[in-house]
């Protein structure tokens, strides 16, 4: 189990990374141009992400981060409860997303809102946000696609240099 | 606790042939217990799974199996064809994900490893006893009793358990074990959970997930088909699947029945007492009706013209 | 041997020589006879030669099995756990060898003392058939030192296989027991015979409990697998039953089928006793096993109206289901029963033959071949198979070597004396 220090730590980091990147993000209409996410760097690097580039594509805010921007929200779901929502003061995908994997214990347990009880951790909100976009837009899905793996990442995949002899060369897609 | 009851008990009037103990247990035999109460399991939603087999990697890493054969970076692997099936577990892989085709849909990936079931089948099949179904829900087994006759293998419904073949002098079933000795022991979930990038697997105890399945097939019924795989099959499983396709079309096999496997079973073991206890005296009575009246002393001589008595 | 008999040298079948000796253990084993005629009686058969090729391969094979593991000589399958040492080892030999329980209930427990004449050779097959048995589950454990596991160290009660080692392992002790009074007769033990011979009844007993549950036993193994073999061949309620049953012709055919070999390739073994009677006998055992195989037929049919399992006849595995019944069980009755009615003991033994053949089909079914019905079919490795034979001619030799030396098919003569 995860100690509140550890995740009073994690907590505090993710405000700072917040406060450094993001610092004018409550204005609307301004953002910043470039995110790097790179909280979670461990097997890949962290992912260089064009926010303006996203925000150009998208209809809108709430795609991504539901009802937090005060624009509509999309997912009808959300809606119920939050469609003339105001913009709030946490718009990060880690103010809300732990990034402690999730249990069923400690959501469901702790997570007094009703609705909320099936909140996915911080790497699946990445993920399932960014790769479930890119999968209907046809955009690139790919790991390697998104973010480069590290050494880590290649001795765990038992890839690049650490690749089985048979298969050496073989890449991901 | 009553699961561990009843397979003692079973156990106890199997050893000792007690017939007369039989009696009170028939409605432990057909009840279906459910397993333990506090029990955990993972959720698997395969809509969620992108086939990046992270999972894969962390398990190999995690169980301290031999290379694999090819990179777990490699995707050519889920077009791999042995004797028209597609992976399955093996001594070397304790989990596989399989990449599926339905028509007229994208394609579905399947996460298959040890679905630890609430009644094992493996469990009941052995007759050495070298599985456990641990209150933390995992199904483990311990080599050191296994005597190799592989009929765990045969029981399973789900085809899960390998063996080393290649051994001579050590081999063993190799299977997906929970994590048990390294993660769920402590309380940790497994380390394929853990490494997935999409969370396409939920750790919990096993009933608050049977709720947050069907959470989500309520939330969103044109996503899922209404079915939570394993919530009742062979009686319930540790692992349970939801699906955005029909389940069979993701290689599922869907004619398992609800009943634990050693319900199939109880038919037989039943009678084995009511042989032992009866037999004896039966024949002894038929060989005294056959006998009456005729000489006793036959054998010793081998003398008897069989034609005579004829 | 004929050759022998026909110069007028008679095969030892006394306790004592003609000149009141008693004959020594060295020329009990070489039946009487001087080394050289023993060794030339050897060379001169024909079959020794082909069992010496298949030994020349196979014996290797097998060590090679012990050395570098079951992964060399089997496809290693994780989907056919169960190759062929099990499937033909296990669930053919053990059917087949039902005829020591059928013919000590005949004999002992009904007083039929008319079967008597081939009581000994019946308990002697079944000793055998499971022996073997075991033998290739030796081969196909994975760790066969650790065979005694669910004896003497670890339990798991509730399973079938528990009770079918606990079962087989009884039996089988039961079984030497048995065939030990042949046994003693022949070293001249005369106490040990009648300690046996006291005891008859309670083993006979102890033999049909046994029997009636491993038999079924073996049939409830595959209730474990109700998706992986083909429901005409599955049946929850009547699996056992089905074992059991088919069983009980099983066992009385082989004795037929050895007695039949017997009669033709070593009648100077045979006694005046047991040469008068095998026609009467084979006919009266071919009256019991088509009463068995009649049953059978009519409870194979029973589960598949149980399970209502009609619409899977009209498939191609209904097609092969179909064969198996016409083939093992209706051809087999027809034969049997035209055997019977007419007294021919040809068409008996042909019968027997067939019904034999059918057993071995069902069996190889059930564990082989709709084994996985859904999956590919296993086609075993050619070492396996090499293995498989070689073991079942080991298991002929041995069961030509004990005839030839045992009063089994003969009687001693001057016994009373011994």
């Amino acid at each position: 189990m995860v100690s509140t220090g550890k995740k009073f730590m994690a907590g505090l980091a993710g405000l700072l990374l917040c406060c450094l990147t993001m610092m004018n993000c409550y204005a609307m209409e301004s953002y910043p141009e470039e995110i790097e996410i790179d909280v979670l760097a461990d097997l890949y690097e962290g992912v260089v992400f064009d926010h303006g580039l996203h925000v150009m594509m998208t209809e809108g805010c709430a795609v991504c981060h539901h009802h937090t921007t005060g624009t509509p929200v999309v997912d009808s779901y959300c809606a119920k409860c939050h469609a003339d929502e105001e913009p709030m003061a946490s718009v990060s995908c880690q103010d809300c997303h732990s990034s402690e994997p999730v249990t069923a214990g400690n959501v469901r347990g702790k997570d007094a809102l009703l609705f909320h009880d099936d909140k996915p951790d911080l790497k699946a909100a990445y993920h399932l946000s960014c790769l479930g976009c890119h999968q209907e837009m046809g955009a690139p899905v790919g790991c390697q696609d998104c973010h480069a793996r590290t050494e880590t990442g290649d001795a765990f995949f038992h890839s690049g240099q650490f690749a089985p002899a048979e298969s050496a060369g073989s890449s991901g897609h | 606790m009553s699961k561990i009851t009843r397979r003692k008990f079973l156990a106890g009037s199997m050893a000792g042939g007690a017939a007369i103990a039989m009696a009170p247990t028939k409605k432990a035999f057909g009840a279906n217990l459910g397993g333990f109460p506090d029990g955990m399991g993972v959720l698997v939603d395969m809509t969620r799974c992108v086939g990046c087999r992270s999972c894969e990697a962390a398990c190999n890493k995690e169980q301290n199996l031999p290379d694999p054969d090819k990179s777990f970076a490699d995707y050519s692997v889920f077009d791999e064809i042995k004797h028209g099936e597609k992976r399955r577990p093996t001594e070397k892989a304790y989990t596989v994900v399989n990449r599926y085709e339905p028509e007229g849909s994208e394609p579905v990936y399947r996460k298959i490893q040890c679905n630890h079931c609430n009644e094992p089948a493996c469990l009941t099949s052995c007759f050495v006893n070298a599985y456990t179904k641990t209150p933390e829900g995992a199904v483990i087994y311990n080599d050191k009793v296994c005597v190799g006759c592989r009929n765990c293998m045969i029981a399973c419904p789900f085809s899960i358990p390998a063996y080393s073949y290649s051994s001579a002098f050590n081999p063993i079933i190799k299977k997906c074990i929970f994590c048990y000795d390294t993660r769920l022991k402590n309380g940790q979930m497994p380390a394929c959970v853990e490494a997935c990038p999409q969370q396409v697997m939920v750790f919990g105890k096993r009933k608050e997930l049977i709720k947050i399945a069907h959470d989500r097939i309520r939330r969103s019924p044109d996503k899922y088909d209404d079915q939570l795989y394993g919530e009742n099959e062979v009686g319930g499983t540790g692992w349970l699947y939801l699906s955005g396709v029909p389940f069979q079309e993701a290689g599922f096999n869907v004619s398992l029945p609800n009943e634990p496997i050693i319900n199939n079973v109880k038919d037989f073991l039943a009678i084995v007492p009511m042989v032992l206890a009866i037999w004896p005296a039966l024949f002894t009575g038929f060989h005294l009706l056959a006998t009456k009246g005729k000489s006793h002393g036959h054998g010793d001589d081998h003398s008897h013209d069989g034609q005579e008595e004829h | 041997m004929k050759k022998l008999a026909e110069n007028g040298i008679k095969p030892h079948d006394a306790q004592l020589k003609p000149d009141g000796r008693k004959f020594s253990l060295m020329e009990k084993l070489l039946l009487g006879l001087t080394l050289d005629q023993y060794v030339q009686q050897v060379i001169r058969n024909k079959f020794n030669w082909l069992l010496a090729l298949i030994f020349a391969v196979g014996i290797p094979l097998i060590i090679y099995r012990f050395i570098f593991g079951l992964g060399v000589v089997t496809h290693s399958s994780y989907d056919y756990p169960w190759g062929l040492f099990l499937g033909f080892g296990l669930f053919c030999m053990v059917p087949l060898s039902a005829s020591g329980f059928m013919l000590g209930t005949t004999v002992e427990i009904f007083g039929r003392h008319d079967f008597e004449p081939i009581e000994r050779l019946a308990l002697l097959n079944g000793l055998l058939g499971y022996f073997f048995a075991v033998v290739y589950l030796l081969v196909d454990l994975g760790q066969p030192w650790r065979l005694a596991y669910p004896m003497v160290y670890s339990f798991g009660p509730a399973a079938v296989l528990f009770l079918v080692g606990w079962h087989v392992a009884t039996y089988l002790s039961v079984q030497v027991a048995e065939v030990s009074t042949a046994f003693f007769e022949w070293i001249g033990f005369r106490r040990g015979y009648e300690f046996i011979r006291k005891g008859t009844i309670g083993l006979t007993v102890s033999g049909i409990i046994l029997s009636t549950l491993h038999q079924g036993a073996l049939g409830a193994l595959f209730v474990y697998a109700p998706g992986k073999v083909h429901p005409l061949w599955y049946s929850a309620s009547f699996q056992w039953i089905h074992f059991f049953v088919s069983s009980i012709p099983a066992g009385l055919s082989m004795v037929i089928c050895v007695s039949t070999v017997v009669i033709y390739t070593m009648k100077w073994r045979c006694d005046q006793r047991f040469i008068d009677s095998l026609d009467r006998i084979t006919i009266s055992l071919a009256k019991g096993a088509s009463m068995g195989l009649f049953t059978y037929l009519f409870i194979k049919f029973l589960a598949v109206a149980h399970d209502n399992e009609w619409a899977y006849l009209a498939t191609g595995w209904g097609a092969w289901w179909l064969f198996e019944i016409f083939f093992g069980v209706v051809l087999a009755l027809i034969v049997l029963g035209i055997g019977i009615h007419h007294k021919s003991v040809a068409l008996c033994r042909l019968g027997a033959l067939i019904t034999v053949l059918g057993i071995l089909l069902n069996r190889l079914n059930t564990a082989l071949i709709t084994f996985n019905w859904n999956l590919y079919q296993e086609i075993p490795h050619i070492f396996e198979v090499i293995i498989a034979i070689t073991i079942f001619a080991i298991y002929i030799a041995t069961y030509r070597f004990i005839l030839n030396r045992l009063p089994i098919l003969y009687q001693f003569k001057n016994r009373a004396e011994a």
